[in-house]
């Protein structure tokens, strides 16, 4: 703790403290699970989720700016903040009755048709539903307004985490100008590099071919200055997140992913959780151990647990449940209750829990590549694309390299690929071989046998397949028994992943459904269509942008 | 895939909204059989990329009674075809920003009240009304008719592809026609990626690709294929009724009923449909720039996607409807330059009429292929080309 003054601020009615530097979500964080939200069409009560801007489940509206990310904003002195979705308020929400009185969902799409005269009605009562916070007033636009931020390099590394910083402290040492793009408000400095923290590159459009400066980012840094990002080669390295997972009950309070339950029992914090349940087998699930100890009231997976986790958890005396189907998180307000059955007809039980960490599955965050072009190749395991590499990082995409987690290597091996990545943008690598076809019979991946039989199962509780949108797993099999095909048109039918993840948390396992009802493998199912921004960017820093002095050339 | 049939009595190239129309018309008179072909799945070309918007303002009287009847056609469309559009008619308010552009709204506004609709103008102090928060001094004035509105263009698409399978129609998906057969002068079959089949009528319904499949018949259409932009913000509550348009720049905007803002503003493309559909950096921001420009408190939110998609323009601005007088069994149904959502309820009655030899009650001087075919430029008539 510093000695700065705690920052005085409002949460609807209520008077709080924060300390100097810290987010709404971890000054809320230590009084107890931050609920600031309801969900759009049920108005579910909903935590945080991921701890990285990416989720709804911290949106609210500060100081007349709607949707702010709760978790990515530090606390000022008098911030007057607003939970979003709820009334009177998302903690007491009447609206809730929805959710109650609708245990199978509403149909949007079939309903409300009839009878004509009370189409009025219908329209004013599903807009007032529907959105997060209220529209933003004028001075919260004019407090934001800064001059943009436009900046020429030879190399933008985006990501300044292991694989990013190696990769940067490698080109600046050899003279390049580099700039290092991070999204988390105090990064460790990179010798020589430029840095610029708070940040996100949003938008990479394919390289201008014939231009001396071919690639031109687009981006913001916290909370709303425009970036246009100018370089000759760009070093993507933005690593990976905790994937969600499909059953019933899968968006409650307390059901949240390893990053944020990490982050929030960081340097020795309290964090709002006594007994967590941890979900994965790997080395995810064995930082959480770490880091929680004996709190973990029980690690299930649904696979099988890596001996290294497994003997740590017998030294701490937490119970395995390895091979285990998750059915259902109970507990309107905040999970209470987390119910199983061992997979292979293995027998039904439940856990009392507070929290359920979601550790099973790490999937790298590859939305620039597919935005500028690259070649993308599928992997079963852990069900994901990644880019098409030559054995230096390179993608098909000249100047374009990929570092870390989307390259592949993980942990010690990420440092050795941020090197490998600017040795091959100093020695001027050419673009990788576009992948030879056919390419190999696709895997669905270890989780496809575990959906196959959790299908089976009776379902209890709402299986939230997008929570942005609050689309049930059932639409996605309405959809597919209607006979529509492909994740595209399932996208457009049921609107799973056009919520402000942008489908980051839902598409992976709708992926893994529509390939078990559909039949064939994941790749063959589609993908959506990975449309700029990457995160939400807010109009004011894209206006602030002055018009580009280069012609547009259309790639 | 292969077909049901090697024979069908027409094949409507096209399943999007316009096509899907086409083919119900013609199912419910017992015209069949009929095989609607697409390359794409349903849903992938502009009727899946469209912003939604449903207007009767237009410079054309033809146009504004076209788009009269498809407010209709939208308004029963949930009770007839089982899907929600939620065509919510909270108008359409369109900005002049100058005193030459406000005189061609008045024009507007005096076609369309002698077509009984209740068009209003709007003085520059009364605009907040819609849009609270407007930049001072930024308009000159408007136009606003309350019955226009906007719908949600998927479950359209749901409804009649349904609703058509039902009627006897088969709808082929993926499916490229690589060229059109003809005999003794008129039109005999549709080649596929998938096989050939035996018809007597064509109709092209192809959209942003709908110059491409005259040619595959032979013949030269001026359509062409302009790539449009668009965007979608972060949802939050109504605060938004109208869709709002401004002619100088062809901005405009609309609150969906989830809350996001939808729309986008026009932005040169080279044409022709090769490049695919990209966003660009110039559309982001410039895009931003005139939202912010116009709505300042707009800047505090946050866009969440973007894409694009493709306008069928004609030379005149008015859309291509009927038969190509070049060759017998060939009919038009394109060019509707970004409005084929709004007109095709209306329009596609006219093709399916054109098809089955019926009258149709268009003037072909205005409508036909045959307009472009004689010496001499065709001059603009519809210029309303926005939103």
């Amino acid at each position: 703790m510093t000695n700065a003054p705690a920052r005085r601020f409002r949460l609807g009615g209520l008077r709080l403290t924060a300390a100097d530097g810290e987010t709404l979500v971890d000054a809320l964080a230590r009084r107890g699970l931050p609920r600031v939200v309801r969900s759009v069409r049920y108005h579910r009560p909903r935590a945080p989720f991921c701890g990285t801007g990416d989720c709804a489940g911290c949106l609210v509206r500060l100081n007349g700016r709607p949707n702010v990310r709760a978790c990515r904003h530090p606390i000022e002195e008098g911030d007057r903040i607003e939970g979003s979705n709820g009334w009177p308020s998302a903690a007491v929400d009447l609206l809730g009755a929805v959710d109650v009185l609708f245990p199978h969902g509403i149909d949007t799409l079939r309903g409300f048709r009839r009878p004509a005269f009370a189409t009025r009605l219908y329209h004013r009562v599903i807009r007032r539903l529907a959105g997060y916070s209220a529209a933003p007033d004028g001075a919260a636009a004019a407090g934001l307004r800064a001059p943009a931020r436009e900046l020429t390099a030879d190399v933008v590394v985006v990501g300044g985490g292991v694989a990013g910083s190696a990769a940067a402290a490698r080109l600046a040492a050899a003279g390049r100008s580099t700039v290092v793009v991070d999204r988390r408000f105090a990064p460790a400095a990179v010798a020589g590099a430029n840095s610029i923290p708070a940040a996100q590159v949003t938008f990479l459009p394919p390289p201008a071919a014939g231009r001396d400066v071919p690639f031109e980012l687009l981006g913001f840094a916290e909370p709303a200055q425009g970036l246009r990002l100018r370089s000759r080669a760009v070093v993507v390295a933005t690593g990976g997140y905790d994937a969600s997972l499909l059953f019933g009950g899968n968006d409650r309070p307390g059901v949240m992913a390893a990053e944020l339950a990490l982050r929030l029992a960081a340097d020795g914090r309290r964090p709002p959780f006594a007994h967590p349940v941890i979900v994965g087998g790997g080395s995810r699930a064995g930082a959480l151990l770490e880091r929680l100890g004996r709190s973990v009231v029980a690690v299930v997976a649904p696979g099988e647990i890596a001996p290294e986790v497994a003997a740590r958890a017998s030294a701490l005396e937490v119970p395995l449940y390895p091979r285990s189907l998750v059915l259902e998180a109970a507990g309107r307000r905040r999970v209470h209750t987390l119910r199983l059955r061992g997979r292979g007809d293995g027998p039904a039980f439940s856990i009392s829990c507070d929290a359920v960490l979601l550790a099973h599955r790490r999937l790298p965050v590859v939305q620039l590549f597919f935005q500028a072009g690259a070649a993308m190749a599928w992997r079963g395991d852990p069900g994901a694309y990644y880019p098409h590499l030559s054995a230096d990082g390179a993608t098909t995409v000249p100047g374009l390299f990929a570092a870390g987690t989307v390259a592949g290597a993980d942990g010690p091996a990420a440092a050795e690929s941020g090197l490998r990545a600017a040795e091959a943008v100093l020695a001027g690598a050419p673009p990788g071989p576009a992948p030879s076809a056919p390419p190999p019979p696709a895997d669905a991946g270890p989780l496809e046998g575990y959906y196959r039989e959790l299908l089976r199962e009776p379902r209890h509780g709402k299986w939230i397949a997008c929570p942005c949108e609050d689309v049930l797993a059932d639409e996605v099999e309405t959809a597919h028994a209607r006979g529509y095909q492909g994740i595209e048109v399932i996208k457009r039918y049921t609107a799973l992943g056009t919520g402000v993840c942008q489908g980051r948390y839902c598409l992976p396992d709708a992926l893994l459904l529509l390939a078990i009802l559909e039949g064939r493998p994941p790749p063959a199912v589609g993908y959506i269509t990975q449309r700029p921004p990457v995160v939400p960017t807010p109009l004011g820093a894209l206006a602030s942008l002055p018009p580009a002095t280069a012609p547009e050339v259309v790639a | 895939m292969t077909f049901a049939r090697d024979r069908y009595r027409t094949v409507i190239v096209g399943a999007g909204i316009v096509g899907l129309f086409t083919a119900h018309h013609l199912a419910r008179a017992g015209a069949g059989p009929i095989l609607v072909v697409d390359r794409g799945f349903l849903s992938s070309g502009s009727s899946g990329r469209n912003g939604g918007g449903v207007r009767q303002q237009w410079e054309t009287r033809s146009t504004v009674r076209l788009a009269r009847e498809s407010v209709v056609a939208y308004r029963r469309f949930g009770r007839e075809y089982g899907y929600n559009i939620w065509f919510r008619q909270g108008g359409y308010l369109f900005l002049a920003d100058t005193e030459a552009e406000m005189a061609r709204l008045r024009t507007v506004h005096d076609l369309v009240r002698s077509e009984g609709l209740d068009s209003r103008l709007v003085a520059p102090d009364a605009i907040g009304r819609w849009l609270d928060g407007i930049a001072p001094g930024t308009v000159a004035g408007g136009s606003y008719l309350a019955t226009d509105g906007t719908l949600y263009p998927f479950p359209a698409l749901w409804g009649l592809y349904e609703a058509d399978r039902a009627l006897g129609v088969e709808v082929a998906l993926g499916v490229d026609v690589t060229g059109i057969g003809v005999d003794d002068g008129r039109v005999r079959r549709v080649t596929t990626a998938s096989g050939t089949v035996a018809t007597e009528s064509v109709v092209n319904a192809a959209g942003g690709w709908s110059a491409e499949l005259s040619a595959r018949a032979g013949l030269v259409a001026p359509n062409t294929a302009t790539r449009h932009e668009i965007l979608a913000t972060e949802p939050m509550k109504p605060f938004l009724d109208p869709m709002v348009v401004r002619v100088r720049d062809g901005l405009y905007f609309s609150q969906t009923m989830r809350g996001e803002l939808v729309g986008g503003i026009t932005v040169p493309h080279p044409p022709g449909t090769a490049r695919g559909m990209p966003t660009s950096p110039r559309f982001l921001t410039e895009m931003a720039r005139a939202m912010v420009g116009l709505l300042p408190r707009l800047g505090a939110l946050n866009v969440m996607r973007a894409w694009s998609g493709f306008y069928d323009d004609t030379p005149d601005g008015l859309p291509v409807i009927g038969a190509d007088p070049r060759l017998p069994g060939f009919f038009h149904a394109n060019g509707f330059g970004g409005h084929g959502f709004m007109l095709a309820p209306a329009a596609t009655r006219r093709v399916a009429a054109a098809v089955l030899d019926s009258p149709v009650d268009l003037d072909p001087a205005e409508f036909s292929l045959g307009r472009f075919l004689a010496p001499g430029a065709t001059p603009r008539a519809e210029r309303l080309q926005l939103g």
